[in-house]
């Protein structure tokens, strides 16, 4: 299989990071992003630092991409933020952050990368849910109303690129280790897995192998699904 | 980004969509042509595909500019219903990208 070119927003660490090496790991061409610098060094990674909340800073960051290259097979729009905090103390501040991040980014990458990814045979956009969205979890009301905005956004942006050939598709990983649930309390994700399926903390490579089968050229028929982990329907 | 032949790009984009296009529904390269609307030669995915095709072409040239307009799908003030409004509409976007 050629390289292919992918890229993955939220690359300084937890998934992000675990996503660009294993692309990397597969022979693949990298593109990531985040806020700050990366400590990821490798002849395949090239990193741009981005404010993906900010609509400028995204446009720019393409702009600048497209000097490297002129064709993206796959888009995975991993950056998100996450808050907890009860609906009614939960500041404007907080919701515009989430909404800018997990929303406004998520839309400003899809719309940016169309032009790189319709000249790919098998373009692919991969977007980041949560099953807080299916589980309507409380204390958790701005993050997974920003992803139910996400789910939707996915389901129509799979009608209306699929005339570009490109799918788009969404995860929803359940509770995994990383910095994204850190302030969240043990007794709380503790909670949570006993609501799943299958009653276990996930693994990077449980996402991995999601974003895997999105990705495979024998995927052209999958778009618009939002897959959940964990047995959470 | 100086001495954008800005019709030519237009014209340039459509010759590769027209590639792809029927005998039959060849899009004429004039500015009376009717893009998007009521008469116009375009679908709304058409319109957005070509969009992108310029835009492309643009940036290549250096100008970090987006086609992207609250007005687009309107059928009578949408900056995209012909090849002159399109022109025009770009054309106005270079002018406050350089002032």
């Amino acid at each position: 299989m050629t390289a292919r070119h992918i890229l993955i927003t939220g690359t300084s660490r937890g998934l992000g990071l675990a996503l660009a090496e294993h692309y990397l790991s597969l022979g693949d061409k990298v593109y990531g992003c985040s806020r700050g610098q990366s400590d990821l060094r490798h002849e395949n990674y090239c990193h741009f630092e981005v404010d993906i909340g900010c609509d400028e800073s995204v446009a720019s960051f393409f702009f600048a991409l497209r000097k490297h290259t002129k064709v993206l097979d796959a888009l995975v729009n991993n950056a998100g933020v996450a808050s907890m905090n009860a609906f009614a103390l939960t500041p404007a501040k907080t919701f515009k952050k989430i909404f800018d991040i997990n929303v406004q980014g998520t839309y400003m990458c899809c719309q940016k990368a169309l032009g790189m990814l319709k000249k790919s045979e098998h373009a692919r956009i991969v977007n980041f849910t949560t099953v807080a969205v299916p589980l309507q979890l409380e204390g958790e009301s701005i993050y997974a109303a920003s992803k139910s905005a996400v789910e939707t956004l996915t389901k129509v942006v799979a009608k209306e690129f699929a005339s570009f050939g490109v799918t788009c598709n969404a995860i929803g990983p359940s509770p995994i280790d990383t910095a994204l649930i850190k302030a969240v309390p043990q007794h709380k994700i503790a909670a949570l897995i006993d609501r799943q399926a299958i009653k276990k903390m996930a693994q990077p490579a449980d996402v991995l192998n999601v974003i895997d089968f999105y990705l495979k050229p024998e995927s052209d028929f999958i778009s618009g699904q939002i897959l959940y982990l964990g047995g959470i329907s | 980004m100086q001495n954008i032949d800005i019709l030519q790009t237009i014209y340039d984009a459509i010759a590769v969509a027209n590639h792809a296009r029927d005998d039959d529904k060849q899009i004429s390269l004039s500015t009376e042509t009717s893009l998007f609307g009521s008469d116009g030669v375009l679908d709304s995915m058409e319109l957005v595909g070509l969009l992108i095709s310029i835009e492309e072409s643009l940036m290549d040239e250096g100008c970090e500019i987006a086609l992207s307009d609250e007005r687009a799908m309107s059928q009578s003030r949408s900056p995209f219903r012909s090849i002159g409004s399109l022109k025009s509409y770009i054309e106005e976007l270079l002018q406050e990208l350089s002032s």
